[in-house]
């Protein structure tokens, strides 16, 4: 059975959700093992396996994403969706 | 986002210079499409191990850099290794396209979904770089220069290749590398052509493209957006006689390099680099062809003795027409006269040719063997030049095998030349092109000058005279130590030459003795320095 924690954040980097962070978080999602999709309120799930995607989304400053982890337990789905969020803004 | 902060690294040349980042690495032009010749399974997974081998490499230089370099670079290795890509590319390979065009159309492609998103943007360049560079691999091919031919440009990159350093032109002002220490191919091709640099430069590719820096190799840094009168000085000493205590000649590789040492005080060639003559040729130049090469250089060279050493080639400085397979360690591989063994016609028609051109033009030459270890290899050497009618015969020193046998060489050598970067190598069993082991290879290193000492100790036995060949000579405080140790001559690249000679000008016999006195009881090369710098300020 899998748990599934979503976490929403507003990206307040200056220059929106940028390359670096995208380069984090796929190296995160492929270390843990687990299914991580980021999406806009309405909009599509994009797969956080995806650097490409994930740049493509193209967030700005200001925009609030949904970041859904899906792991084992729920520990790691926490630890994961707030590991991302400190990747997203890290001032 | 632009860092201020100024980058540190191994300087080569005494003189800064202000000029505009050329990054490499955003340079060159797109590749040429072309048709795939493998069917698309194989083609598809053949780009699928090119991108994973670049990616790897990459992956493996960016580490030891500052945490943000390495980030940025990380993030693009992360989008190129997508396996997003890989589809984005399909349908350019299924349309017969091979692996690089298809790769190419892809990040086009992407980069075009992306539209004005500026912070992509500013990085396009280097995912586009990456690109190239994994297209470059898939085909097999080495990359190309496409410099500007006109300013004033400061070339950045990892690391340069031979072939590289060779296609410079007049608008390149000066060189910064994340690679290479004091002693790699890029310093020394640097030093040869008065082209400052500063080597293993950490960070070295964050700087940004067309940006003006400052690079300062007397004070081992870069100084983005630097000017001139930043630059550090260098100690100065008055002159006391002349001529310098000990000979200085000049290190070349061309006919144009020895008319360029002409211009200098240079009494002669302390090393003539033969290999630099034939590194473009593809197939072996006749025995006519190449004695009319050493006929030029020898015409061309400054008055004075000239020391040829031969063909120093191997896996790691290809000569195309010398095949070597590719080895796991060059620097301990088929290289230096070892590959006189492998390749026993040319080493001949190289010594005939020589001698060939020493009768056309008279002048005064000695030929010496490269990284020899054992006494048969010197025999060996000895008797192809006698066959050959070369009479002065010498050796490089650069091994440390075959300084513990000097004293058997009697009657076999008329001269000794130390190779002091090779022999740095060999004796602190550092490469000298690893960026993070520069500090084994400083030519101030204690152990290398109590190394020296033997073998100066050793000529004494044989009779015969001793110089350095290798870059140590070139810096003008390291050559007082050196004239003090003993040695006879140093030689040094025609931009060095004319300091190392005013420096041996500027102290007695009895300073430098002091000053080598001080430099082989110290404990590390930091302390070799600072009181061989405390000697010469105090006068």
């Amino acid at each position: 059975m899998t748990h599934t924690y979503t976490h929403t954040v507003v990206v307040t980097d200056s220059v929106g959700l940028h390359a670096r962070p995208i380069g984090q978080i796929v190296s995160l999602v492929k270390a843990e093992g687990v299914e991580v999709t980021l999406r806009r309120p309405g909009g599509p799930d994009v797969s956080a396996a995806s650097a490409l995607r994930l740049l493509a989304m193209k967030v700005k400053t200001g925009e609030e994403i949904a970041v859904v982890v899906e792991a084992l337990d729920i520990e790691t789905a926490t630890r994961v969706a707030r590991e991302i969020d400190s990747y997203i803004n890290q001032g | 986002m632009s860092k201020t902060v100024e980058l540190r690294g191994v300087g080569v040349g005494s003189h800064g210079i202000v000029g505009n980042v050329w990054l490499l690495a955003m340079a060159g032009s797109p590749l040429k499409p072309q048709r795939a010749t493998r069917e698309l399974a194989e083609e598809t997974e053949a780009l699928t191990t090119s991108i994973a081998t670049t990616v790897s490499g990459l992956r493996g230089d960016a580490t030891g850099n500052d945490s943000v370099s390495s980030d940025i670079m990380e993030a693009l290795l992360v989008l190129v290794e997508d396996s997003e890509l890989l589809e984005l590319a399909k349908p350019s390979l299924e349309q017969g396209w091979d692996g690089a065009t298809a790769l190419q159309n892809a990040l086009d492609e992407f980069s075009a979904m992306m539209g004005e998103d500026e912070e992509f943007q500013s990085r396009v360049g280097d995912l586009m770089a990456i690109g190239r560079e994994i297209g470059s691999v898939h085909r097999g091919e080495t990359r190309s220069l496409d410099l500007p031919s006109d300013g004033q440009w400061i070339l950045v990159a990892r690391d340069l290749t031979p072939l590289e350093t060779s296609k410079f032109g007049p608008s390149v002002v000066g060189v910064i590398t994340e690679h290479g220490g004091p002693t790699s191919h890029t310093a020394i091709i640097c030093r040869a052509r008065n082209l400052p640099a500063v080597v293993g430069c950490h960070g070295a590719l964050t700087l940004r493209h067309g940006s003006s820096v400052l690079l300062d190799p007397a004070g081992d840094r870069v100084v983005p957006g630097g000017s001139l009168d930043l630059q550090t000085q260098s100690i100065m000493l008055a002159p006391l006689s002349d001529a310098p205590l000990i000979t200085v000649r000049a290190n070349i590789g061309s006919a144009e390099e020895g008319r360029e040492a002409a211009h200098t005080v240079a009494q002669g060639v302390g090393l003539f680099r033969t290999e630099v003559l034939y590194l473009n040729a593809s197939d072996a130049p006749s025995l006519v062809e190449q004695q009319a090469l050493y006929r030029e250089v020898f015409l061309a060279a400054p008055r004075g003795k000239i020391i040829v050493r031969t063909i120093d080639a191997g896996s790691d400085k290809p000569v195309p027409f010398l095949p070597v397979a590719r080895e796991e360690n060059p620097a301990l591989g088929v290289r230096g006269f070892r590959m006189a063994s492998k390749f026993p016609e040319f080493a001949e028609s190289q010594l005939r040719a020589i001698a060939g051109a020493v009768a056309e033009t008279g002048r005064d030459v000695g030929v010496m063997a490269p990284m020899v270890s054992t006494v048969e290899e010197v025999r060996h050497f000895a008797s192809l030049c006698h066959q050959a009618g070369i009479t002065q015969v010498g050796i490089m020193v650069e091994t440390p095998a075959i300084i513990s046998v000097l004293p058997d060489l009697h009657g076999l050598v008329s001269f000794l030349s130390i190779g002091t970067n090779d022999l740095s190598q060999y004796l602190f069993a550092a490469d000298r092109l690893h960026p993070e082991l520069s500090s084994f290879n400083s030519p101030w290193q204690p152990g290398l000058f109590r190394e020296i000492k033997r073998i100066v100790d050793a000529g004494e036995i044989l009779g015969v005279p001793v110089g350095v060949c290798g870059e140590s000579g070139a810096n003008p405080l390291v050559a007082i130590v050196l004239a003090g140790l003993g040695i006879h001559s140093v030689s040094a690249a025609s931009s060095a030459v004319n300091d190392v000679a005013s420096a041996l000008q500027g102290v007695t016999k009895e300073t430098a003795q002091r000053c080598a006195s001080a430099a082989l009881a110290a404990t590390s090369p930091e302390q070799a320095h600072s009181e061989v710098r405390a000697i010469l300020e105090e006068l």
